[in-house]
């Protein structure tokens, strides 16, 4: 059962379709990973089924009806989202921030109600940031301000928690410290999450469910032994790579050795070749800045 | 563990309000000594008297007539420039924009000036058209740095905001100024003060006419502190928890212009107000704008009093446009905000 699916949904900024088609359906209470190449399209689906992006075409759905025609303040109860790099203004406290993230569930003026209190406590208790609750965001390590955001979309009491690199310019303990998060978040109080993650060995860990992106369309879907295969890692990323049994769990770990394709290329490239390569590179580019 | 983290919450909220009423007892203060000074000196004791129905000779006329207006106005327009301001800051996300930089000002100040063509200084011109003019020119220009900063799936670059914001004003400078090569000197004297920026509008229709705006703006302002909160933490995350920001942005927007337009048209250009007001105040009690905005309201209203007060008194019997003595004050205060903001 899935309450959160899209249906022929295509995505695009300005003249470029970066998403075509796409029929993608989040199952209940999984952790699932997004994965693919730079300027995949990856974040662009997360946004849009988060309501975020409107798309070109094609509809997500949430509990049946569209995303994109409910109100937004309504979703926001069910379904929380965390934006690549977040920035918090200056000098607010980490108990301002997450007492934000009740927005939804307030009215105008008035204090925080009795369930406003709960949840904050919960969220800087189960966060492991009760004892920073006083310093400012900008103060803290990037793997505390990460929890402390993460904190503040746990105190929307949503169901289903979307985050976009929630791992991206963290040390690899504070990426560790994020993902353990999740997964307890995920164990313990049975919530959805979707995640864009850059590294396969983190998303085969710690997800169930994992879908391969490839310029906008879903190359393969599936548990992460399905998903993570030569095959599909040489398609998606256009790398050779060894996949190896995790000598502790048993899930499938990544080697990667080599660029795929290079035997490929024409011994001697057209100048027509060349040109379709750099116009692709071009690409590429637009999409990071975009 | 639950008791510590909002007690200390309840306290530091507790000591926002204590800030606003020390702030609020300052600007009562400003109001007595300002009653006081002037031209014609009257002693605390002639104020009280005179504020009883007991003046005696010419006393209630400079108080009733000439000092009351001009304190009521000053408070009005200083707490709709700093909250206008605020807003500003905070759906840009930019430090650095106020309502003068931004270009309403200007705007603004363009529209009185063909007003002020058309129409005799002297003569009784039609005063509560005044705000609707400048409130119009402080659309047009607003609206035209909304468009030039606008971006389809990016909303308002802050960056691009404040640049086009200085492009608009520029533009808009260059106007009145071939403008005023035109008036004929009575008219220019006039419109040369009003640049400057001084409170010139120094009786009751003036304060009649401003009222309304701020009376009925301020609250509504207030009432969007938390949607203030949520868009400072960028689109994203707004959206994210259930802001539809479109909307948001241009109402708010709307009223930022509808607040500083109004107090523009009685005030003239005062800069600065709308910039530091809002920077002292989160320094003061905090980014949160249900505790930031009142305390801005109550900043800009003590920043302007003194600054006319002092402006009517050091150099007397001549005046200093308050505009300048706030600028004074608030140049250096800039140059500290850039010189930081780099580090």
């Amino acid at each position: 059962m899935s309450r959160l699916y899209t249906e022929g949904l295509s995505i695009g900024y300005v003249d470029r379709l970066i998403v075509e088609d796409l029929n993608l359906s989040i199952p209940q209470g999984k952790i699932t990973a997004l994965v693919g190449a730079n300027g995949s399209g990856k974040s662009t689906i997360l946004k849009t089924m988060a309501r975020i992006m409107k798309p070109r075409n094609g509809t997500v759905f949430l509990d049946g009806k569209s995303i994109h025609s409910q109100s937004t303040k309504d979703i926001a109860k069910e379904l929380a989202i965390l934006p690549q790099n977040p920035v918090a203004p200056d000098g607010l406290t980490v108990f301002e921030l997450i007492s934000y993230g009740r927005f939804p569930h307030q009215k105008g003026f008035g204090s925080l109600t009795k369930e406003d209190k709960k949840y904050i406590e919960w969220a800087l208790q189960v966060t492991g940031m009760i004892d920073f609750y006083d310093r400012p965001v900008d103060q803290l390590s990037g793997g505390q301000r990460q929890r402390a955001w993460i904190a503040m979309a746990l105190a929307q009491g949503t169901d289903m928690l979307f985050l976009d690199e929630p791992t991206t310019y963290l040390d690899m303990a504070h990426q560790l410290e994020v993902l353990k998060l999740l997964e307890h978040l995920n164990e313990e109080e049975k919530r959805t999450i979707v995640m864009v993650v850059h590294d396969l060995n983190h998303a085969t860990r710690f997800a169930q469910h994992m879908v391969a992106i490839k310029t906008g369309r879903v190359v393969c879907e599936g548990s992460p032994a399905e998903v993570m295969t030569s095959e599909v890692l040489r398609e998606v990323f256009g790398i050779e790579a060894d996949i190896i049994p995790d000598p502790r769990t048993g899930v499938p770990l990544c080697l990667p050795y080599e660029l795929a394709g290079k035997e490929r290329k024409p011994a001697k490239p057209t100048a027509k070749a060349d040109e379709a390569i750099a116009a692709e590179q071009v690409e590429v580019k637009e999409e990071v800045l975009v | 563990m639950e008791s510590s983290i909002f007690a200390a919450d309840r306290r530091k909220r507790k000591r926002a309000y204590t800030i606003m009423l020390i702030i609020g007892g300052l600007v009562i203060l400003s109001f007595i000594i300002s009653m006081n000074t002037g031209h014609i000196r009257l002693s605390p004791l002639d104020v009280f008297k005179t504020l009883f129905g007991m003046g005696v000779d010419n006393q209630p006329l400079i108080l009733f007539e000439f000092r009351l207006p001009r304190i009521v106005i000053s408070i009005l327009i200083g707490s709709g420039l700093a909250v206008s301001g605020a807003i500003l800051q905070g759906i840009s996300r930019n430090a650095l924009a106020d309502p003068g930089i931004l270009g309403i000002n200007a705007g603004a100040g363009l529209m009185v000036m063909l007003f002020v063509s058309f129409y005799p200084v002297t003569s009784n011109a039609p005063i509560f058209l005044l705000p609707i003019m400048a409130l119009f020119g402080a659309g047009f220009a607003a609206l035209l740095i909304f468009m030039l900063s606008y971006k389809k799936n990016e909303g308002i670059s802050p960056t691009r905001l404040v640049l086009s914001g200085i492009g608009v004003a520029a533009g808009i400078s260059a106007a009145m100024i071939v403008l005023t090569l035109r008036l004929d000197p009575e008219k220019y004297q006039f419109v040369a003060t009003w640049m400057a920026g001084s409170i010139w509008g120094t009786n009751w229709k003036f304060v009649v006419a401003l009222l309304p705006w701020i009376v009925i703006l301020l609250p509504l302002v207030f009432y969007k502190a938390r949607v203030l909160n949520v868009l400072n933490l960028g689109e994203q995350t707004s959206i994210g928890l259930g802001t539809p920001i479109k909307k948001e942005q241009i109402w708010l927007l709307a009223a930022a212009v509808g607040l500083a337009g109004s107090s523009v048209s009685v005030s003239g250009g005062i800069g600065f107000v709308g910039l530091i007001a809002p920077h002292l105040a989160r320094r003061l009690v905090g980014p949160r704008h249900e505790l930031m905005l009142p305390t801005s309201a109550l900043l800009g209203s003590l920043l302007v009093i003194a600054g006319d007060t002092i402006g009517r008194t050091i150099l007397q019997p001549s005046e200093i446009p308050v505009g300048i003595v706030v600028a004074v004050i608030g140049a250096p205060y800039f140059l500290y905000l850039l010189a930081r903001s780099r580090a």
